[in-house]
Protein backbone atom coordinates (compact mmCIF):
# COMPACT_ATOMS: atom_id res chain seq x y z
CA UNK A 1 0.00 0.00 0.00
CA UNK A 2 1.38 3.41 -0.88
CA UNK A 3 1.59 6.68 1.10
CA UNK A 4 -0.52 6.09 4.17
CA UNK A 5 -3.31 4.25 2.43
CA UNK A 6 -4.58 1.47 4.67
CA UNK A 7 -5.19 -2.06 3.38
CA UNK A 8 -8.82 -1.72 4.41
CA UNK A 9 -9.51 1.47 2.39
CA UNK A 10 -12.17 0.95 -0.26
CA UNK A 11 -12.53 -2.80 0.35
CA UNK A 12 -15.97 -3.93 -0.81
CA UNK A 13 -15.54 -7.69 -0.95
CA UNK A 14 -13.51 -10.48 0.64
CA UNK A 15 -11.97 -13.70 -0.69
CA UNK A 16 -11.07 -16.34 1.87
CA UNK A 17 -8.85 -19.39 1.61
CA UNK A 18 -10.40 -22.41 3.34
CA UNK A 19 -7.78 -24.82 4.73
CA UNK A 20 -5.57 -23.06 7.26
CA UNK A 21 -7.91 -20.02 7.49
CA UNK A 22 -11.31 -21.50 8.39
CA UNK A 23 -9.96 -24.76 9.87
CA UNK A 24 -6.61 -26.53 10.34
CA UNK A 25 -5.85 -29.44 8.02
CA UNK A 26 -6.69 -32.72 9.73
CA UNK A 27 -8.51 -31.04 12.64
CA UNK A 28 -12.21 -31.44 13.30
CA UNK A 29 -12.77 -27.94 14.70
CA UNK A 30 -12.84 -24.50 13.14
CA UNK A 31 -10.00 -22.07 13.92
CA UNK A 32 -11.03 -19.96 16.91
CA UNK A 33 -13.18 -16.98 15.94
CA UNK A 34 -13.39 -17.86 12.26
CA UNK A 35 -17.05 -18.98 12.24
CA UNK A 36 -18.08 -15.70 13.86
CA UNK A 37 -15.72 -13.73 11.56
CA UNK A 38 -17.40 -15.02 8.38
CA UNK A 39 -20.80 -14.19 9.88
CA UNK A 40 -19.73 -10.65 10.80
CA UNK A 41 -18.49 -10.00 7.26
CA UNK A 42 -21.84 -11.04 5.81
CA UNK A 43 -23.78 -9.04 8.43
CA UNK A 44 -21.76 -5.97 7.47
CA UNK A 45 -22.98 -6.36 3.89
CA UNK A 46 -19.58 -7.44 2.54
CA UNK A 47 -19.80 -10.19 -0.08
CA UNK A 48 -17.57 -13.19 0.73
CA UNK A 49 -16.27 -15.93 -1.58
CA UNK A 50 -14.05 -18.89 -0.76
CA UNK A 51 -11.08 -19.72 -2.99
CA UNK A 52 -9.50 -23.14 -2.53
CA UNK A 53 -7.22 -25.49 -4.45
CA UNK A 54 -9.06 -28.50 -3.02
CA UNK A 55 -9.49 -31.15 -5.75
CA UNK A 56 -9.79 -34.34 -3.73
CA UNK A 57 -13.56 -34.08 -3.20
CA UNK A 58 -16.59 -32.51 -4.86
CA UNK A 59 -17.69 -28.98 -4.02
CA UNK A 60 -20.78 -30.34 -2.25
CA UNK A 61 -18.71 -32.63 0.00
CA UNK A 62 -16.48 -29.70 0.89
CA UNK A 63 -19.47 -27.46 1.71
CA UNK A 64 -21.03 -30.21 3.84
CA UNK A 65 -17.78 -30.56 5.76
CA UNK A 66 -17.65 -26.79 6.42
CA UNK A 67 -21.26 -26.85 7.62
CA UNK A 68 -20.42 -29.64 10.04
CA UNK A 69 -17.52 -27.53 11.34
CA UNK A 70 -20.04 -24.73 12.14
CA UNK A 71 -20.08 -22.57 9.01
CA UNK A 72 -23.78 -23.24 8.80
CA UNK A 73 -24.90 -20.82 6.09
CA UNK A 74 -22.17 -21.82 3.60
CA UNK A 75 -23.56 -22.11 0.05
CA UNK A 76 -21.94 -24.14 -2.76
CA UNK A 77 -22.07 -21.15 -5.13
CA UNK A 78 -19.85 -19.15 -2.74
CA UNK A 79 -17.08 -21.77 -2.93
CA UNK A 80 -14.56 -21.65 -5.80
CA UNK A 81 -12.48 -24.80 -6.18
CA UNK A 82 -10.48 -25.36 -9.41
CA UNK A 83 -12.68 -28.02 -11.01
CA UNK A 84 -15.74 -25.85 -11.88
CA UNK A 85 -13.36 -23.20 -13.29
CA UNK A 86 -11.58 -25.96 -15.24
CA UNK A 87 -14.90 -27.17 -16.70
CA UNK A 88 -15.63 -23.60 -17.83
CA UNK A 89 -12.24 -23.36 -19.59
CA UNK A 90 -12.75 -26.74 -21.28
CA UNK A 91 -16.17 -25.64 -22.52
CA UNK A 92 -14.95 -22.27 -23.79
CA UNK A 93 -12.04 -23.83 -25.68
CA UNK A 94 -13.90 -26.91 -26.90
CA UNK A 95 -11.45 -29.29 -25.20
CA UNK A 96 -11.99 -32.91 -24.21
CA UNK A 97 -9.71 -33.84 -21.31
CA UNK A 98 -7.88 -36.97 -20.30
CA UNK A 99 -8.38 -36.75 -16.52
CA UNK A 100 -5.82 -37.70 -13.90
CA UNK A 101 -7.76 -36.76 -10.78
CA UNK A 102 -9.00 -38.37 -7.59
CA UNK A 103 -12.15 -40.51 -8.11
CA UNK A 104 -13.91 -38.61 -5.27
CA UNK A 105 -13.80 -35.41 -7.35
CA UNK A 106 -14.87 -37.00 -10.63
CA UNK A 107 -18.54 -36.09 -10.20
CA UNK A 108 -17.74 -32.37 -10.53
CA UNK A 109 -16.64 -32.94 -14.12
CA UNK A 110 -20.25 -33.97 -14.77
CA UNK A 111 -21.04 -34.14 -18.45
CA UNK A 112 -17.62 -33.06 -19.76
CA UNK A 113 -16.81 -35.25 -22.78
CA UNK A 114 -13.62 -37.27 -22.26
CA UNK A 115 -13.64 -39.44 -25.38
CA UNK A 116 -10.84 -38.94 -27.91
CA UNK A 117 -9.06 -36.46 -25.60
CA UNK A 118 -7.17 -33.40 -26.89
CA UNK A 119 -5.76 -32.14 -23.56
CA UNK A 120 -4.75 -33.42 -20.13
CA UNK A 121 -6.03 -32.26 -16.72
CA UNK A 122 -4.10 -33.20 -13.56
CA UNK A 123 -5.47 -32.71 -10.04
CA UNK A 124 -4.33 -34.03 -6.67
CA UNK A 125 -4.94 -37.70 -7.45
CA UNK A 126 -3.27 -38.93 -4.22
CA UNK A 127 -2.68 -42.70 -4.53
CA UNK A 128 -4.02 -42.65 -8.06
CA UNK A 129 -0.58 -41.23 -8.95
CA UNK A 130 0.59 -44.71 -9.98
CA UNK A 131 3.13 -45.42 -12.72
CA UNK A 132 0.38 -46.92 -14.88
CA UNK A 133 -1.88 -43.86 -14.52
CA UNK A 134 0.94 -41.35 -15.00
CA UNK A 135 2.18 -43.28 -18.03
CA UNK A 136 -1.25 -43.36 -19.62
CA UNK A 137 -1.55 -39.62 -19.05
CA UNK A 138 1.94 -39.09 -20.52
CA UNK A 139 1.14 -41.20 -23.60
CA UNK A 140 -2.02 -39.19 -24.23
CA UNK A 141 -0.17 -35.89 -23.82
CA UNK A 142 2.82 -36.75 -26.01
CA UNK A 143 0.61 -38.10 -28.79
CA UNK A 144 -1.15 -34.72 -29.19
CA UNK A 145 -0.07 -32.48 -32.08
CA UNK A 146 -0.06 -29.58 -29.65
CA UNK A 147 0.17 -30.94 -26.11
CA UNK A 148 -2.01 -28.99 -23.66
CA UNK A 149 -1.52 -29.69 -19.96
CA UNK A 150 -3.67 -28.20 -17.20
CA UNK A 151 -2.61 -28.41 -13.56
CA UNK A 152 -5.24 -27.78 -10.87
CA UNK A 153 -2.97 -25.70 -8.65
CA UNK A 154 0.84 -25.96 -8.51
CA UNK A 155 1.51 -26.87 -4.87
CA UNK A 156 4.72 -28.77 -4.10
CA UNK A 157 3.56 -30.64 -1.01
CA UNK A 158 1.24 -30.41 1.96
CA UNK A 159 0.76 -31.96 5.37
CA UNK A 160 -1.66 -34.84 5.63
CA UNK A 161 -2.31 -36.54 8.95
CA UNK A 162 1.06 -35.34 10.29
CA UNK A 163 3.06 -36.47 7.23
CA UNK A 164 4.33 -34.38 4.34
CA UNK A 165 3.02 -35.69 1.01
CA UNK A 166 3.63 -34.67 -2.59
CA UNK A 167 1.05 -32.31 -4.09
CA UNK A 168 -0.26 -32.04 -7.64
CA UNK A 169 2.41 -29.52 -8.68
CA UNK A 170 5.19 -32.08 -8.32
CA UNK A 171 3.45 -34.58 -10.58
CA UNK A 172 2.46 -32.01 -13.19
CA UNK A 173 6.12 -30.90 -13.14
CA UNK A 174 7.04 -34.53 -14.04
CA UNK A 175 4.68 -34.41 -17.04
CA UNK A 176 5.98 -30.97 -18.05
CA UNK A 177 9.52 -32.34 -18.11
CA UNK A 178 8.54 -35.56 -19.93
CA UNK A 179 6.74 -33.73 -22.75
CA UNK A 180 8.72 -30.48 -22.68
CA UNK A 181 5.58 -28.37 -22.18
CA UNK A 182 4.49 -25.79 -19.63
CA UNK A 183 1.30 -26.49 -17.71
CA UNK A 184 -1.49 -23.94 -17.57
CA UNK A 185 -2.49 -23.46 -13.95
CA UNK A 186 -6.17 -23.45 -13.08
CA UNK A 187 -6.48 -22.64 -9.39
CA UNK A 188 -4.50 -20.38 -7.10
CA UNK A 189 -2.22 -18.45 -7.79
CA UNK A 190 -3.61 -17.92 -11.31
CA UNK A 191 -5.12 -14.45 -11.82
CA UNK A 192 -7.78 -15.88 -14.14
CA UNK A 193 -8.88 -18.17 -11.33
CA UNK A 194 -9.04 -15.39 -8.71
CA UNK A 195 -10.91 -13.14 -11.12
CA UNK A 196 -13.71 -15.66 -11.58
CA UNK A 197 -14.54 -15.27 -7.88
CA UNK A 198 -13.99 -11.50 -7.95
CA UNK A 199 -16.35 -11.06 -10.92
CA UNK A 200 -18.91 -13.27 -9.22
CA UNK A 201 -19.16 -10.61 -6.49
CA UNK A 202 -19.73 -7.95 -9.15
CA UNK A 203 -16.51 -6.18 -8.14
CA UNK A 204 -13.15 -5.29 -9.61
CA UNK A 205 -9.93 -6.72 -8.14
CA UNK A 206 -8.82 -3.40 -6.59
CA UNK A 207 -11.85 -3.45 -4.26
CA UNK A 208 -11.21 -6.95 -2.94
CA UNK A 209 -8.94 -8.39 -0.25
CA UNK A 210 -7.79 -12.01 -0.20
CA UNK A 211 -7.01 -13.60 3.17
CA UNK A 212 -4.88 -16.74 3.19
CA UNK A 213 -2.14 -18.75 4.92
CA UNK A 214 0.01 -19.44 1.83
CA UNK A 215 2.42 -16.57 1.24
CA UNK A 216 2.99 -17.45 -2.43
CA UNK A 217 -0.23 -19.00 -3.65
CA UNK A 218 -2.75 -16.89 -1.67
CA UNK A 219 -1.02 -13.60 -0.91
CA UNK A 220 1.37 -13.45 -3.86
CA UNK A 221 -1.34 -14.56 -6.28
CA UNK A 222 -3.80 -11.98 -4.90
CA UNK A 223 -1.30 -9.12 -5.21
CA UNK A 224 -0.42 -10.19 -8.77
CA UNK A 225 -4.13 -10.18 -9.59
CA UNK A 226 -4.56 -6.57 -8.40
CA UNK A 227 -6.14 -7.36 -5.02
CA UNK A 228 -4.81 -6.74 -1.55
CA UNK A 229 -3.36 -9.83 0.10
CA UNK A 230 -3.48 -10.45 3.86
CA UNK A 231 -1.46 -13.22 5.49
CA UNK A 232 -2.80 -15.02 8.57
CA UNK A 233 -0.52 -16.63 11.14
CA UNK A 234 -2.51 -19.88 11.07
CA UNK A 235 -2.44 -22.99 8.87
CA UNK A 236 0.79 -23.57 6.96
CA UNK A 237 2.14 -20.10 7.96
CA UNK A 238 5.81 -20.12 9.05
CA UNK A 239 7.58 -17.09 10.59
CA UNK A 240 10.02 -16.98 7.64
CA UNK A 241 7.02 -16.16 5.38
CA UNK A 242 7.12 -12.63 6.83
CA UNK A 243 10.49 -12.05 5.16
CA UNK A 244 9.61 -13.54 1.80
CA UNK A 245 12.05 -12.23 -0.85
CA UNK A 246 9.38 -11.11 -3.33
CA UNK A 247 5.92 -11.23 -1.74
CA UNK A 248 5.12 -8.35 0.64
CA UNK A 249 1.65 -8.84 2.18
CA UNK A 250 -0.69 -5.84 2.54
CA UNK A 251 -1.00 -6.90 6.19
CA UNK A 252 -0.07 -9.78 8.46
CA UNK A 253 -2.61 -10.69 11.15
CA UNK A 254 -3.00 -13.25 13.91
CA UNK A 255 -5.93 -15.01 12.31
CA UNK A 256 -9.09 -14.42 10.28
CA UNK A 257 -10.93 -12.99 13.31
CA UNK A 258 -8.31 -10.23 13.67
CA UNK A 259 -8.44 -9.40 9.94
CA UNK A 260 -12.21 -9.03 10.16
CA UNK A 261 -11.99 -6.91 13.36
CA UNK A 262 -9.70 -4.44 11.61
CA UNK A 263 -11.74 -4.41 8.41
CA UNK A 264 -15.10 -3.84 10.11
CA UNK A 265 -13.75 -1.16 12.48
CA UNK A 266 -12.40 0.75 9.48
CA UNK A 267 -15.77 0.83 7.73
CA UNK A 268 -17.46 4.25 7.44
CA UNK A 269 -21.18 4.51 8.20
CA UNK A 270 -21.93 5.06 4.51
CA UNK A 271 -19.88 2.07 3.25
CA UNK A 272 -22.19 -0.43 1.62
CA UNK A 273 -24.97 2.12 1.04
CA UNK A 274 -24.69 1.69 -2.71
CA UNK A 275 -25.71 -1.93 -2.32
CA UNK A 276 -28.81 -0.98 -0.38
CA UNK A 277 -29.88 1.72 -2.81
CA UNK B 1 41.60 2.32 -7.38
CA UNK B 2 41.60 -1.20 -5.95
CA UNK B 3 38.42 -1.89 -7.90
CA UNK B 4 40.05 -0.63 -11.10
CA UNK B 5 43.01 -2.88 -10.49
CA UNK B 6 40.78 -5.91 -10.06
CA UNK B 7 38.91 -5.04 -13.23
CA UNK B 8 42.17 -4.75 -15.18
CA UNK B 9 43.35 -8.09 -13.81
CA UNK B 10 40.05 -9.70 -14.87
CA UNK B 11 40.48 -8.30 -18.36
CA UNK B 12 44.03 -9.62 -18.69
CA UNK B 13 42.93 -13.01 -17.43
CA UNK B 14 40.12 -13.10 -19.97
CA UNK B 15 42.53 -12.37 -22.80
CA UNK B 16 44.86 -15.08 -21.59
CA UNK B 17 41.98 -17.57 -21.42
CA UNK B 18 40.91 -16.68 -24.93
CA UNK B 19 44.41 -17.27 -26.30
CA UNK B 20 44.87 -20.55 -24.51
CA UNK B 21 41.48 -21.69 -25.79
CA UNK B 22 42.51 -21.12 -29.38
CA UNK B 23 45.79 -22.98 -28.87
CA UNK B 24 43.87 -25.77 -27.17
CA UNK B 25 41.46 -26.18 -30.04
CA UNK B 26 44.28 -26.47 -32.56
CA UNK B 27 45.85 -29.02 -30.34
CA UNK B 28 42.62 -30.97 -29.96
CA UNK B 29 41.87 -31.05 -33.64
CA UNK B 30 44.46 -33.79 -34.05
CA UNK B 31 45.64 -36.53 -31.77
CA UNK B 32 49.06 -36.59 -33.42
CA UNK B 33 50.91 -34.93 -30.57
CA UNK B 34 49.06 -36.70 -27.81
CA UNK B 35 49.95 -39.99 -26.26
CA UNK B 36 46.75 -42.01 -25.96
CA UNK B 37 46.85 -44.19 -22.87
CA UNK B 38 43.19 -45.02 -22.32
CA UNK B 39 40.34 -45.85 -24.70
CA UNK B 40 36.70 -45.74 -23.60
CA UNK B 41 34.21 -47.63 -25.76
CA UNK B 42 30.43 -47.42 -25.84
CA UNK B 43 28.60 -50.75 -26.16
CA UNK B 44 25.21 -50.79 -27.88
CA UNK B 45 25.36 -49.22 -31.34
CA UNK B 46 29.17 -49.13 -31.30
CA UNK B 47 30.28 -52.76 -30.76
CA UNK B 48 26.98 -54.50 -31.36
CA UNK B 49 23.28 -54.01 -32.13
CA UNK B 50 21.19 -56.30 -29.96
CA UNK B 51 22.90 -59.73 -30.20
CA UNK B 52 24.78 -58.98 -33.45
CA UNK B 53 28.41 -57.90 -33.68
CA UNK B 54 28.98 -54.78 -35.80
CA UNK B 55 31.35 -56.38 -38.36
CA UNK B 56 35.05 -56.20 -37.44
CA UNK B 57 34.43 -55.12 -33.83
CA UNK B 58 35.54 -58.35 -32.09
CA UNK B 59 38.85 -58.26 -33.95
CA UNK B 60 39.23 -54.51 -33.33
CA UNK B 61 38.80 -54.98 -29.56
CA UNK B 62 41.54 -57.63 -29.65
CA UNK B 63 43.88 -55.38 -31.63
CA UNK B 64 43.32 -52.58 -29.13
CA UNK B 65 43.97 -54.89 -26.15
CA UNK B 66 47.23 -56.12 -27.70
CA UNK B 67 48.44 -52.56 -28.25
CA UNK B 68 48.76 -52.13 -24.49
CA UNK B 69 46.32 -49.22 -23.94
CA UNK B 70 43.91 -49.23 -21.02
CA UNK B 71 40.52 -50.28 -22.27
CA UNK B 72 37.14 -49.67 -20.68
CA UNK B 73 33.62 -50.27 -21.90
CA UNK B 74 31.25 -47.55 -20.74
CA UNK B 75 27.47 -47.41 -21.01
CA UNK B 76 24.39 -45.75 -19.60
CA UNK B 77 22.20 -48.43 -18.14
CA UNK B 78 19.82 -48.38 -15.24
CA UNK B 79 18.59 -51.94 -15.27
CA UNK B 80 21.36 -54.17 -16.56
CA UNK B 81 24.02 -55.19 -14.06
CA UNK B 82 27.66 -55.54 -15.07
CA UNK B 83 27.31 -59.32 -15.12
CA UNK B 84 24.33 -59.08 -17.44
CA UNK B 85 26.29 -56.88 -19.89
CA UNK B 86 29.37 -59.11 -19.66
CA UNK B 87 27.29 -62.21 -20.47
CA UNK B 88 25.92 -60.55 -23.59
CA UNK B 89 29.34 -59.38 -24.82
CA UNK B 90 30.89 -62.79 -24.18
CA UNK B 91 28.09 -64.63 -25.95
CA UNK B 92 28.55 -62.40 -29.02
CA UNK B 93 32.24 -63.34 -28.98
CA UNK B 94 33.94 -60.34 -27.37
CA UNK B 95 36.93 -60.86 -25.12
CA UNK B 96 36.13 -58.62 -22.15
CA UNK B 97 37.05 -58.77 -18.44
CA UNK B 98 34.48 -57.88 -15.74
CA UNK B 99 36.72 -55.07 -14.45
CA UNK B 100 36.66 -53.45 -17.90
CA UNK B 101 32.96 -52.65 -17.71
CA UNK B 102 31.93 -49.28 -16.27
CA UNK B 103 28.25 -48.28 -16.26
CA UNK B 104 26.16 -45.46 -14.87
CA UNK B 105 25.30 -47.88 -12.06
CA UNK B 106 29.02 -48.30 -11.29
CA UNK B 107 29.35 -44.52 -11.29
CA UNK B 108 26.43 -44.24 -8.86
CA UNK B 109 28.07 -46.79 -6.55
CA UNK B 110 31.36 -44.91 -6.67
CA UNK B 111 29.57 -41.68 -5.76
CA UNK B 112 27.68 -43.30 -2.88
CA UNK B 113 30.89 -44.80 -1.50
CA UNK B 114 32.69 -41.48 -1.79
CA UNK B 115 29.83 -39.64 -0.05
CA UNK B 116 29.72 -42.36 2.62
CA UNK B 117 25.92 -42.46 2.60
CA UNK B 118 23.33 -45.21 2.99
CA UNK B 119 21.14 -45.31 -0.13
CA UNK B 120 17.42 -45.86 -0.58
CA UNK B 121 17.56 -47.61 -3.97
CA UNK B 122 14.77 -46.97 -6.47
CA UNK B 123 16.18 -49.33 -9.09
CA UNK B 124 15.18 -52.23 -11.26
CA UNK B 125 15.69 -55.50 -9.38
CA UNK B 126 18.21 -56.68 -11.99
CA UNK B 127 20.39 -53.66 -11.20
CA UNK B 128 20.48 -54.27 -7.44
CA UNK B 129 23.35 -56.77 -7.61
CA UNK B 130 25.68 -53.92 -8.58
CA UNK B 131 24.92 -52.40 -5.16
CA UNK B 132 25.42 -55.53 -3.07
CA UNK B 133 27.25 -55.03 0.19
CA UNK B 134 26.18 -51.40 0.72
CA UNK B 135 24.48 -50.48 3.98
CA UNK B 136 20.90 -49.51 3.13
CA UNK B 137 19.48 -49.28 6.65
CA UNK B 138 18.15 -45.92 7.86
CA UNK B 139 18.88 -44.34 4.44
CA UNK B 140 20.27 -40.82 3.99
CA UNK B 141 20.45 -40.78 0.18
CA UNK B 142 17.99 -41.54 -2.62
CA UNK B 143 19.22 -43.24 -5.81
CA UNK B 144 16.85 -43.27 -8.78
CA UNK B 145 17.13 -45.29 -11.96
CA UNK B 146 14.45 -46.66 -14.24
CA UNK B 147 12.19 -48.36 -11.72
CA UNK B 148 8.53 -48.30 -12.77
CA UNK B 149 7.65 -50.49 -9.78
CA UNK B 150 8.85 -47.72 -7.44
CA UNK B 151 7.32 -44.82 -9.33
CA UNK B 152 4.12 -44.77 -7.28
CA UNK B 153 2.64 -42.39 -4.72
CA UNK B 154 3.83 -44.27 -1.61
CA UNK B 155 7.44 -44.81 -2.69
CA UNK B 156 7.73 -41.33 -4.18
CA UNK B 157 6.49 -39.88 -0.86
CA UNK B 158 9.05 -41.95 1.03
CA UNK B 159 11.84 -40.61 -1.19
CA UNK B 160 10.42 -37.07 -0.88
CA UNK B 161 10.43 -37.18 2.94
CA UNK B 162 13.99 -38.55 3.03
CA UNK B 163 15.17 -35.65 0.85
CA UNK B 164 13.23 -33.15 2.98
CA UNK B 165 15.14 -34.61 5.97
CA UNK B 166 18.42 -33.90 4.20
CA UNK B 167 19.08 -37.00 2.05
CA UNK B 168 21.05 -36.47 -1.18
CA UNK B 169 19.32 -37.17 -4.49
CA UNK B 170 21.34 -39.21 -7.03
CA UNK B 171 19.96 -39.88 -10.52
CA UNK B 172 21.42 -42.61 -12.75
CA UNK B 173 20.28 -40.43 -15.64
CA UNK B 174 17.41 -38.06 -16.45
CA UNK B 175 15.95 -39.55 -19.64
CA UNK B 176 12.44 -38.24 -20.31
CA UNK B 177 11.04 -41.45 -21.75
CA UNK B 178 12.00 -44.68 -23.45
CA UNK B 179 10.54 -47.01 -26.03
CA UNK B 180 8.72 -50.12 -24.93
CA UNK B 181 7.00 -52.73 -27.07
CA UNK B 182 3.66 -51.11 -26.14
CA UNK B 183 4.80 -47.57 -26.96
CA UNK B 184 6.60 -44.76 -25.15
CA UNK B 185 6.92 -44.94 -21.38
CA UNK B 186 8.09 -42.49 -18.71
CA UNK B 187 11.80 -42.65 -17.89
CA UNK B 188 13.42 -41.73 -14.56
CA UNK B 189 13.85 -38.05 -15.54
CA UNK B 190 10.27 -36.93 -14.86
CA UNK B 191 10.28 -38.55 -11.41
CA UNK B 192 13.67 -37.06 -10.54
CA UNK B 193 12.32 -33.68 -11.68
CA UNK B 194 9.19 -34.09 -9.53
CA UNK B 195 11.35 -34.65 -6.44
CA UNK B 196 13.65 -31.76 -7.38
CA UNK B 197 10.61 -29.46 -7.66
CA UNK B 198 8.99 -30.68 -4.43
CA UNK B 199 12.15 -30.33 -2.36
CA UNK B 200 13.76 -27.38 -4.18
CA UNK B 201 17.01 -29.32 -4.70
CA UNK B 202 19.13 -30.49 -7.65
CA UNK B 203 19.93 -34.12 -8.28
CA UNK B 204 23.47 -35.39 -8.82
CA UNK B 205 23.29 -37.04 -12.25
CA UNK B 206 25.94 -39.74 -12.69
CA UNK B 207 25.59 -41.17 -16.23
CA UNK B 208 26.91 -39.96 -19.61
CA UNK B 209 27.31 -37.11 -20.63
CA UNK B 210 28.31 -35.89 -17.13
CA UNK B 211 32.00 -35.07 -16.73
CA UNK B 212 32.07 -36.97 -13.45
CA UNK B 213 31.10 -40.15 -15.34
CA UNK B 214 34.07 -40.01 -17.70
CA UNK B 215 36.51 -39.00 -14.98
CA UNK B 216 35.28 -41.74 -12.69
CA UNK B 217 35.65 -44.33 -15.50
CA UNK B 218 39.38 -43.57 -15.98
CA UNK B 219 40.18 -42.85 -12.33
CA UNK B 220 42.05 -46.15 -11.72
CA UNK B 221 44.44 -45.50 -14.64
CA UNK B 222 45.72 -42.26 -13.13
CA UNK B 223 45.87 -40.58 -16.54
CA UNK B 224 44.84 -37.12 -17.65
CA UNK B 225 41.68 -36.52 -19.74
CA UNK B 226 43.87 -35.46 -22.70
CA UNK B 227 45.37 -38.96 -22.69
CA UNK B 228 41.92 -40.56 -23.20
CA UNK B 229 39.74 -41.24 -26.24
CA UNK B 230 36.02 -42.01 -26.20
CA UNK B 231 34.49 -43.98 -29.09
CA UNK B 232 30.70 -43.98 -29.46
CA UNK B 233 27.65 -43.56 -31.71
CA UNK B 234 25.87 -40.89 -29.62
CA UNK B 235 27.26 -37.50 -30.61
CA UNK B 236 26.01 -35.71 -27.48
CA UNK B 237 26.18 -38.27 -24.68
CA UNK B 238 29.38 -40.04 -25.83
CA UNK B 239 31.39 -37.55 -27.85
CA UNK B 240 30.14 -34.18 -26.56
CA UNK B 241 30.36 -35.37 -22.95
CA UNK B 242 33.89 -36.82 -23.31
CA UNK B 243 35.20 -33.77 -25.18
CA UNK B 244 33.74 -31.40 -22.58
CA UNK B 245 35.78 -33.38 -20.05
CA UNK B 246 38.95 -32.76 -22.09
CA UNK B 247 39.12 -36.14 -23.83
CA UNK B 248 39.27 -36.90 -27.55
CA UNK B 249 36.04 -38.12 -29.14
CA UNK B 250 35.63 -40.44 -32.12
CA UNK B 251 32.13 -40.69 -33.55
CA UNK B 252 31.20 -43.92 -35.34
CA UNK B 253 28.61 -44.00 -38.11
CA UNK B 254 26.76 -47.03 -36.71
CA UNK B 255 23.94 -47.57 -34.20
CA UNK B 256 21.92 -44.42 -33.60
CA UNK B 257 24.21 -42.26 -35.80
CA UNK B 258 22.26 -40.10 -38.28
CA UNK B 259 23.66 -38.03 -41.16
CA UNK B 260 24.95 -34.70 -39.92
CA UNK B 261 25.17 -35.71 -36.25
CA UNK B 262 28.83 -34.57 -36.23
CA UNK B 263 27.65 -30.97 -36.72
CA UNK B 264 25.49 -31.01 -33.61
CA UNK B 265 28.37 -30.38 -31.21
CA UNK B 266 30.98 -27.68 -30.94
CA UNK B 267 33.86 -28.41 -31.01
CA UNK B 268 33.29 -31.13 -33.63
CA UNK B 269 34.32 -34.75 -32.97
CA UNK B 270 38.09 -35.31 -33.14
CA UNK B 271 37.53 -37.92 -35.86
CA UNK B 272 34.57 -39.57 -37.59
CA UNK B 273 34.96 -43.28 -38.42
CA UNK B 274 32.75 -45.55 -40.51
CA UNK B 275 32.64 -48.02 -37.64
CA UNK B 276 34.47 -49.17 -34.51
CA UNK B 277 37.11 -50.99 -36.52
CA UNK B 278 37.87 -47.79 -38.42
CA UNK B 279 38.14 -45.88 -35.13
CA UNK B 280 40.67 -48.40 -33.81
CA UNK B 281 42.71 -48.15 -37.07
CA UNK B 282 42.88 -44.38 -36.56
CA UNK B 283 44.00 -44.68 -32.92
CA UNK B 284 46.64 -47.34 -33.67
CA UNK B 285 48.06 -45.20 -36.50
CA UNK B 286 48.40 -42.23 -34.15
CA UNK B 287 49.92 -44.15 -31.24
Amino acid sequence: MTSGRKWTDGVEGVLLDITGVLYESGESEAIQGSIDAVKRLKDAGLPVRFCTNETTCTRQVLVDKLKRLGFTDMKPEEVFPPIPAMCQVLKERGLRPHLLIHPSALADFGDVATDNPNCVVVGDAIDEFSYANLNKTFQTLISLDKPILFSLGKGRYYKDGGNLVLDVGSFSRALEYACDVEAEIVGKPSAIFFNTAVKNMGLSADKVVMVGDDIVSDVGGALESGMRGVLVRTGKYRSKDENHPTVKPSAIVKNLAEAVDILIKSRKPWDGLAELA
Amino acid sequence: MVLLGILRLMLIQRKLNATSRIVCQDFLSTMAVAKVRTVLVDLSGTLHVDAEEIPGSIDAVNRLSQSGVNLKFVTNTTKESKRCLLDRLTSIGFNVQPSQIFTSLTAARHLIERMEVRPFLMLDRRALEDFEGLDTTNPNAVVIGLAPEDFNYQTMNKAFRLIMDGAALVAIHKARYYKRTDGLALGPGPFVTALEYATDTKADVVGKPEKSFFLSAVEEFKCQPEECVMIGDDVRDDIGGAMATGMFGILVKTGKYRDGDENKIDPKPTYIADNFSGAVDYILQKL
